[in-house]
């Protein structure tokens, strides 16, 4: 299966070009168009309760959309907000991803939803994660511009900055700065991340947007 | 003295352990069971660490000694766990994959997807713990450039095991440093909790008891402009009455109660509205709404200036300001603090009716119903009547009320009865003189109206 993502980094979608045989699995209403010769097969997102589960926690639908064909056909997915997205492979390793930012993946991944605990939350990053496992290529958005870093030691991640991450790192919350600073600064509360491992970042957050919104409004 | 391990001769030894010398070293757990007989049998530990163990012995002795393992099966089966987890190396595409960890008698060994292997030998692997959940176990050669990874709970003590007590240090060191911050995360986070906790008490109760001082405070005008745009937003539930006696009947009893009024600077201005209600309000600022039905419902004009005072009295001791101000809360204060009080007034008119129609507290209706009863008793209007137009809303409507918000909301009717009557009771003794009022024409005026609305309807 070829895929690739254009119009990056604003405007980011994922160009699949699909072979008979092939499979992709998306999120739900990420389909901007495709050849009439697609199929798509709607599934509870690894079952009912998971499925409600990764509605209601995980920022995503209840539903994945499975897009095959018989004779070979072409697929654009796209995620509803501006912003770059990101291929990663999986070889059987893990990868955590923030509520919302999955977009597709091939069949080999699996899909779960896992408890991110208290201290996430507070990181705004959400009460639980999307856990994604296995093998093959998983496709992930974000807000603004995507940026990796290969992590080993620590590191600090602005709230609401972190988009994915491996399960080798280790999270914690803590203040920008001195009390003084870290209340006046803007910064506030930040997430410590502890390597080894690798970090992806968003170049906006949605709590930025909303605050800047909410000081332009009335 | 030489290591014993190196006059040991024991095969049983090489056998359990073919670990070569160096697992002498701290070993622990284990105990020797010697072969000699009588009272040369020597005393030993049956544990401790071999070495310390081995060395009291006299050579000779030492030859005729068993040494068996006892944990010698927890170390067999370390070697044949399994473990799923990682592997971080440069050698492999994207520099990470999945892998199956085994313990071998070496070293760590992590089998990835296309079959290769990553090995760790125990003495180069630096322990570090940490990861997502706090106890992934990583273990990185000594340059660093090759990570294998398992969070499995087991994995630590099975470590431990197989490489036979050489990591048990550094695995040491790393889970106290790894308990020492989750307790400080958990002890910030506990003080976090608790200033939160303290700041929202805190704020309920400063703003509850704050806005009523900040609300005496302000300037009656807020008052009076809260309560023009509430009105001019209010759906009033029925047309303005005009006609000239029924308001004027009503101003007479306002004015005659006016110079009672709690606090002066107050413009009372009425409205009277064809409608049903047994009702009648007073927003804040002082403007009065008197529904027909009321006029109709009372059986002369001392129990409608009753229920006026009552709720001029709202006006006055500006219940409604603190209603709006409790509701309003924080993001009053904060409007305030930055001085945006046409929002302010704005939110306020829209809460006030919230608050309407949540209507006042029941405190605030006894406090209501006292000050009303101050009021007509110093304007000399029989206080009693407000005893006996409730007496008259119990019989309408029973003391299950529903039909109306404003009875709904008031306490049960033969409560306030008695609480209104033990206030009248306990004033100065003076003369009332009942209203000067034609009250039978009022009323029918008031039923003429009510009958033109009918019709028009």
């Amino acid at each position: 299966m070829y895929a690739e993502i254009r119009d990056k980094p604003s405007f980011a979608n994922i160009h699949v070009k699909l072979q008979p045989g092939d499979q992709i699995i998306a999120e739900a209403d990420a389909m901007a168009c495709m050849s009439s010769s697609v199929e798509m097969d709607t599934q509870w997102s690894g079952g009912v309760v998971q499925g409600i589960l990764k509605r209601v926690f995980g920022g995503e639908s209840m539903f994945v959309n499975t897009f095959s064909t018989k004779t070979g056909g072409d697929l654009v997915l796209t995620q509803p907000f501006p912003g770059d997205m990101q291929c990663i492979d999986l070889n059987g390793n893990t990868m955590f991803l923030q509520p919302g930012a999955f977009v597709a993946c091939e069949p080999g991944v699996k899909l779960g939803l896992g408890w991110a605990g208290i201290k996430m939350f507070i990181a705004r990053e959400g009460l639980f994660r999307l856990k994604v496992s296995g093998t093959g290529r998983v496709w992930f958005g974000a807000y603004g511009g995507i940026f990796q870093k290969e992590i080993d030691g620590e590191f600090v991640v602005d709230s609401g900055h972190l988009v994915a991450y491996e399960p080798t790192i280790g999270i914690r919350i803590g203040l920008a700065g001195g009390i003084f600073s870290s209340f006046f600064s803007g910064e506030g509360l930040v997430t410590r991340v502890n390597g080894p491992g690798r970090i992806y970042m968003q170049s906006r957050s949605f709590d930025g947007l909303a605050a800047w919104t909410n000081a332009h409004l009335g | 003295m030489s290591n014993p391990a190196e006059k040991w001769p024991i095969i049983m030894w090489r056998v359990i352990l073919p670990l070569g010398e160096s697992a002498f070293q701290g070993r622990r757990g284990f105990f020797l069971r010697c072969a000699l007989p009588g009272p040369e049998r020597p005393t030993l530990p049956q544990t401790g660490r071999l070495d310390a163990v081995f060395r009291p012995l006299p050579t000779t002795h030492r030859e005729a000694c068993i040494l068996v393992a006892w944990y010698g099966t927890a170390w067999w089966d370390a070697m044949n766990k399994q473990f799923s987890g990682g592997v971080l190396s440069d050698q492999l595409g994207n520099g990470r994959a999945g892998a199956e960890i085994v313990l071998t008698a070496a070293g760590v060994s992590a089998r990835v997807p296309d079959g290769r292997s990553f090995d760790i030998p125990y003495r180069e692997c630096r322990v570090e713990i940490g990861g997502y959940n706090g106890r992934m176990v990583f273990c990185r050669d000594s340059i660093r450039t090759l990570t294998i990874f398992c969070d499995d709970r087991k994995f630590p003590g099975e470590l431990a095991t197989a490489s036979s007590g050489r990591l048990d240090e550094q695995l040491g060191d790393a889970l106290k440093r790894v308990r020492s911050q989750s307790r400080r995360g958990t002890l910030i986070g506990v003080v976090s909790l608790a200033a939160i906790l303290v700041l929202i008490v805190g704020g309920y109760f400063g703003v509850r008891y704050g806005a009523q001082a900040a609300v005496h405070s302000l300037p009656i005008s807020v008052d009076r402009q809260l309560g023009k745009t509430a009105f001019s937003s209010m759906d009033l539930g029925g047309p303005e009455v005009t006609d000239k006696v029924v308001v004027a009947a009503i101003q007479k009893m306002v004015d005659q109660l006016k110079p009672q009024a709690a606090i002066e600077g107050f413009d009372f201005e009425i409205h009277v509205v064809d409608s049903e209600e047994l009702n009648a309000f007073c927003l804040p600022g002082g403007v009065i709404v008197v529904y027909t039905g009321l006029i109709s419902g009372a059986e002369n004009p001392d129990q409608v200036a009753a229920v006026i005072g009552h709720e001029m009295s709202h006006a006055t001791l500006r219940h409604g300001l603190e209603r709006t101000s409790q509701s309003l809360g924080v993001w009053a204060a904060v409007s305030l603090l930055i001085g945006d009080s046409t929002g302010l007034i704005a939110g306020g008119a829209d809460l006030f009716q919230v608050a309407v129609v949540n209507s006042y507290s029941r405190e605030q209706e006894d406090a209501a119903d006292k000050e009303g009863v101050r009021m007509l008793h110093a304007a000399g209007i029989d206080p009693s009547s407000m005893a006996k137009f409730f007496a008259i809303m119990e019989q309408e409507h029973g003391d299950a009320p529903k039909l109306f918000a404003w009875i709904s909301t008031h306490p049960q009717h033969t409560d306030r009865i008695a609480s209104v009557t033990a206030t009248v009771d306990a004033l100065p003794d003076r003369q009332y003189t009942p209203l000067d009022i034609d009250w039978q024409e009022v009323q029918s005026k008031a039923k003429d109206v009510q009958k033109t609305t009918k019709g028009d309807r």
